[in-house]
């Protein structure tokens, strides 16, 4: 509920109301539904549809190919028992918990570093901003096996310093971490949304600052922090969204197994496994609600502590 | 890292020699800020290195011969080959060129889309209260936490009950209805950043809603939206789940589509084409994202100041 | 105003309502189906996975499937493997499947069991297979129904590069009488000749094709005629600890080599790019190995024995099939396509060996002639072992079609020794079994 309360004040105007709102107030239903026109249709003409869709098969047994067949709760039970379920979600909560907090922190770091006051920065932040482009391209798959596999090019860095590198990306217990250093190395995504967010910071601030002698440190905790705290909410929250979802860079890597031994099966690799592999999309749709869940209770989280140290302006 | 200690360190013993006879503090700091200078441009050289290195060697690969692919971590080649993007360019049932334009015109409606359609939202639930408003912020959350495999089916069902498959409706009207819901969050925390003093003054002066976002906010929101822009562009420019299921008409084949065709897992496949059109295909976004950040980083100070 | 507008609102959600009709409607075909060509102007859609080379001749033939029946328009669709499967589980769960589809055995079972395709034994005017060799034929019937036409078919065989044996100097033994002593001792004398910069083989494959082959070395069979999996657990267990032995004596890489290889494409097979000697593989892609390797020189062999192994343990396993949909507007000129591909001299010719070597007797005549290098070979290897090889084995059961990964998935589990062979076996086994018995 409380997770609720701030989301309220989230969309609600904190503070006392000026005259102007207060007059404003009664007539925003009807401004409100002009500019939510377009979101609602989209909602209710094909969003809502499919998910409800989607929530239906849950309680059934579908295959794709033949009608499907309600069950009742016989894919939740399923779920209980199902050791491969237990499996991504371990991989699945590892990932997220490690590579968000590393990649925001990268991101954050570079973004206030490529702010500005350095020659050929939009060289440097187009770089850094290149491998997210590659997306989901094939060439990420071989090329990471180039550079991580027993005879990459990190073991032969390593075996310079007489030191006997892993087969990074084809042991189970090494596996999970190259997705994860992947994972870092698409950092350009947040930190431009960061960049454009320290642009909102005025300038005036960091140069009353200054003449107070405050370091960059002190600027950095006492400015930049607070004021593009908004920003690394949407990033947090975003990034938590992206992660427990991660499908593409697993899957290209791992060829879709989610290998070797299940190590890197995240559960939107397993969900899709199960939908289009087994024929079991009643199944893949429970496990995507069940997703649906627990995404939805880490954000309510973020959204419950975010009152604690996000600022708004307004 | 020792490189640059040895550049800088001659510049340090220079310094008495030069005998400009001024305050040491100013000259000492900016000294200072030099080797500081040249420590970030080393680490941010060698930092960009680590980024860019696949891209080289995917732009290496293209120029090489197929079995060196696989073979060769590295950069060097001994021969090098450029015949890859002529046979990539014209390997597949159409020109290269005709993939490139079917995803330029989707991208190009789906950042128009965007754009509008996520900004309108976005004002309104950072600006105006409204009945259901949470419940309305949460819906829109919730949309973006189920994943693309459940849903394609019935999205399916619902864009061929409606004649849209086999064209690019189904790919570019969501957009055009705020489906991506990430841009309006993103949008909303933006606008959130911006004092409500400026569009309470214009309330004041008797503007309308629509007046203030157009006027007002969206001059102030270039940031967030060129943000979505390049964001749209990638993303589509990349997708390629839904566009395979979509579009299966060969002519209407996307880049991501496209590329896949030189890729069989059970026989031959072209890697060297599938490089090189890569290549081809990262020119587009990378160009859009090298000049769009102009666009990315003209915040409110610089907006504030025309 | 808001009441209002969400009123309106609701009418694209009563176009979700029609799409759940449409998720169950899917499947049952409602059109009345000629068996009969006709002269009205028909439109097929064609769909097949493959790279680009498989494209542009599938498009020829087209071409002149067209020219041959005036009125009938063919479009084709095409995309990769993976792509191809969740498109045509996406259309079909649509009720749009494709008219002519190109079809896997690991998938026909799912799919004709669920009533999606047609049985063209009911086009024999049009459509008529009698050329083709019974056990083969046989491969693309699901309970006696015809509804697939193999296209082509291979015995699994071993491929060898002799280039890397006489590289490092290690001779193979007499490989038409050879056992399976000889082979994992040929494997690791190469390897230790190569002092590991090479092994000897890829062990014994993942997939069920091979599998398979090694059940029917032992007189038994990975599925039944029932659709039921059983072999039995110490067969399996047997497969894989012959592949630990090797991997333990170094004629094999180490699990770490073999999972890091597993499930690429062909590019970056192990064999493929010379880090080993020998393998199995299905012998229709003898020809894609040699064009993506070609420093390599690659010969095939029969697979090893033993001295209480019977004949006719290998069997001609459909490479491809061509199927239609059951919810065909056109079943009739679906199959007049299937037949024009399968038997047409000048889409022989064009083909050639791309989607493995025909099984149509007149084609390969045509073909012969035409064929040099690695096609020969494997033509050669193919059309030898048809005189010999045993029964047709029963096809991928319904609610099996995974199994390749799942194969993949316990074979793992073994190489990193976290379960026994037997464990896995059994494992293996109790959940391939439970897939099946849920899909029934």
């Amino acid at each position: 509920m409380s997770a609720l309360g701030e989301l309220r004040t989230i969309t609600h105007k904190r503070g006392p109301e000026s005259a102007a709102s207060k007059r404003a107030r009664t007539k925003d239903n009807k401004v409100a539904a002009f500019f939510l026109a377009p979101w609602l249709l989209g909602l209710l003409g094909i969003t809502i549809g499919p998910m409800l869709i989607s929530l239906y098969l849950a309680f059934t047994n579908y295959n794709l190919l033949q009608a499907p067949k309600f069950t009742g709760l016989a894919n939740i039970q399923r779920m209980l028992g199902d050791e491969r379920l237990a499996h991504s979600l371990q991989a699945t909560f590892t990932y997220v918990i490690v590579s968000v907090p590393l990649q925001l922190g990268t991101a954050l770091a570079l973004a206030v570093l490529l702010d500005r006051g350095l020659r050929a920065l939009p060289l440097y932040r187009s770089v850094f901003y290149l491998p997210s482009l590659l997306g989901s391209s094939v060439a990420v798959a071989v090329l990471w096996r180039l550079v991580f596999g027993g005879e990459g090019l990190v073991n032969a860095f390593l075996a310079v310093f007489g030191i006997e590198g892993a087969a990074w990306i084809s042991s189970p217990d090494t596996a999970l971490s190259t997705l994860i250093l992947l994972h870092m190395w698409t950092f350009g995504a947040p930190m431009v949304i960061f960049l454009a967010g320290l642009r909102q910071i005025p300038r005036e601030y960091y140069e009353a600052s200054s003449t107070d002698g405050a370091t960059k440190w002190r600027q950095f905790r006492s400015i930049t922090l607070p004021l593009l705290s908004p920003i690394i909410f949407f990033n947090l929250v975003l990034g938590l969204i992206g992660s427990f979802q991660t499908f593409t860079q697993a899957f290209i890597v791992s060829n879709g197994s989610g290998g070797p031994a299940d190590s890197t099966l995240f559960f939107s690799l397993y969900l899709y496994q199960e939908g289009f592999s087994s024929f079991r999309m009643g199944y893949a749709s429970a496990l995507a609600w069940l997703l649906l869940i627990i995404i939805g209770i880490f954000t309510s989280l973020n959204f419950w502590a975010s009152k604690y140290w996000v600022f708004y302006d307004d | 890292m020792t490189e640059t200690r040895a550049i800088t360190t001659p510049g340090r013993r220079v310094e008495p020699h030069a005998g400009i006879p001024s305050g040491s503090s100013p000259k000492g700091s900016s000294l200072r800020s030099a080797v500081v200078s040249t420590l970030k441009h080393a680490g941010l050289i060698l930092l960009a290195l680590v980024m860019i290195y696949p891209l080289l060697w995917m732009v290496v690969s293209s120029i090489r011969p197929n079995s060196e692919i696989f073979t060769t971590p590295g950069l060097f080649s001994d021969s090098f080959d450029f015949s890859h993007y002529t046979t990539g360019w014209n390997a597949l049932a159409a020109p290269f060129s005709t993939y490139l334009l079917n995803s330029g015109l989707i991208v190009l409606g789906s950042v128009i889309g965007n754009l509008i359609s996520c900004s309108l939202a976005a004002y309104a639930f950072a600006r105006l209260n409204f009945k259901l408003k949470t419940l309305a912020f949460v819906a829109m959350l919730v949309t973006i936490m189920l994943p693309i495999h459940v849903l394609i089916v019935p999205q399916y069902v619902l864009f061929a009950q409606l004649g849209w498959v086999n064209t690019y409706l189904p790919l570019i009207v969501p957009k055009f209805l705020a489906t991506d819901a990430f841009f309006i969050f993103l949008m909303v925390q933006f606008i959130r950043g911006i004092p409500r003093e400026l569009d309470e003054a214009a309330r004041i002066d008797g503007a309308s809603h629509f007046r203030i976002y157009s006027q007002i906010m969206l001059p102030l929101m270039v940031p967030a939206l060129a943000t979505t822009a390049i964001f749209t562009f990638i993303w589509t420019w990349n997708d390629f789940f839904s566009q395979l299921i979509f579009v299966t008409k060969p002519d209407l084949y996307t880049v991501p589509v496209a590329l896949r065709s030189f890729i069989d897992s059970q026989s031959q496949s072209d890697f060297g084409a599938l490089f090189a059109m890569s290549i081809v295909s990262l020119v587009p976004i990378f160009l859009v994202f090298l000049f769009g950040q102009r666009f990315l980083l003209r915040g409110i100070a610089t907006t504030g100041g025309k | 105003m808001i009441s209002r507008l969400q009123r309106r609102m609701l009418a694209p959600l009563a176009l979700g309502a029609v799409a759940v009709l449409g998720l169950t409607g899917c499947g049952t075909a409602t059109t009345a189906q000629s068996t009969e060509l006709t002269d009205e102007d028909v439109t097929l859609t064609l769909s097949w996975w493959g790279a680009d080379a498989r494209g542009q001749k599938t498009s020829e033939a087209i071409k002149l499937f067209e020219k041959a029946h005036p009125n009938i328009t063919v479009e084709a669709q095409n995309s990769d493997w993976g792509g191809y499967w969740d498109r045509l589980a996406t259309t079909t769960a649509a009720g749009d499947m494709p008219d002519v589809m190109q079809f896997d055995e690991q998938f026909l079972a799912s799919y004709a069991n669920r009533g999606t395709l047609l049985d063209l034994a009911e086009f024999t005017d049009i459509l008529d297979p009698s050329y083709m060799d019974k056990k083969i034929l046989a491969g693309g019937a699901v309970n006696d129904t015809q509804y697939a036409i193999p296209i082509s078919g291979a015995p699994s065989a071993v491929l060898i590069n002799t280039a890397l044996f006489e590289q490092y100097g290690v001779s193979l033994p007499d490989l038409t009488t050879w056992t399976w002593d000889d082979y994992s001792e040929t494997a690791q004398a190469l390897t230790e000749a190569s002092d590991g910069a090479v092994h000897g083989i890829s062990p014994v494959g993942v997939d069920s094709f091979t599998l398979n082959v090694f059940a029917r070395q032992h007189g038994e069979q990975l599925f039944d005629e029932d659709g039921d999996i059983v072999i039995p657990v110490e067969t399996v267990a047997d497969y894989w600890q012959t592949e630990l032995d090797q991997i333990e004596s170094g004629a094999a890489p180490s699990a770490e080599q073999l999972s890091e290889s597993a499930g690429v494409p062909l590019d970056q097979y192990d064999i493929v790019t010379g880090k080993t000697a020998m393998q199995f593989i299905p012998a229709g892609v003898f020809t894609a190995h040699q064009s993506a390797a070609p420093n390599a020189k690659f010969i095939l062999a029969d697979w090893p024995t033993d001295s209480d192994t019977e004949e006719g343990f290998q069997y001609m396993k459909p490479t491809m099939y061509w199927s239609a949909a059951a919810t065909s507007a056109h079943p009739a000129e679906a199959a007049a396509l299937i037949d024009f591909l399968t038997t047409d001299p000048e889409v022989g010719t064009l083909f050639g060996t791309d989607r493995g070597i025909s099984v149509n007797p007149d084609i390969q005549e045509v073909i012969k002639p035409t064929l040099t290098g690695a096609d020969k070979i494997a033509f050669d290897y193919i059309t030898n072992a048809a005189e010999t090889v045993g029964a047709a084995a029963p096809i991928t059961p319904n609610g099996a079609s995974d199994i390749n990964a799942v194969i993949s998935r316990y074979n793992q589990e073994v190489q990193f020794k976290s379960s026994t062979p037997t464990e896995a076996a059994e494992a293996m086994i109790a959940e391939i079994q439970n897939s099946i018995d849920a899909a029934k």
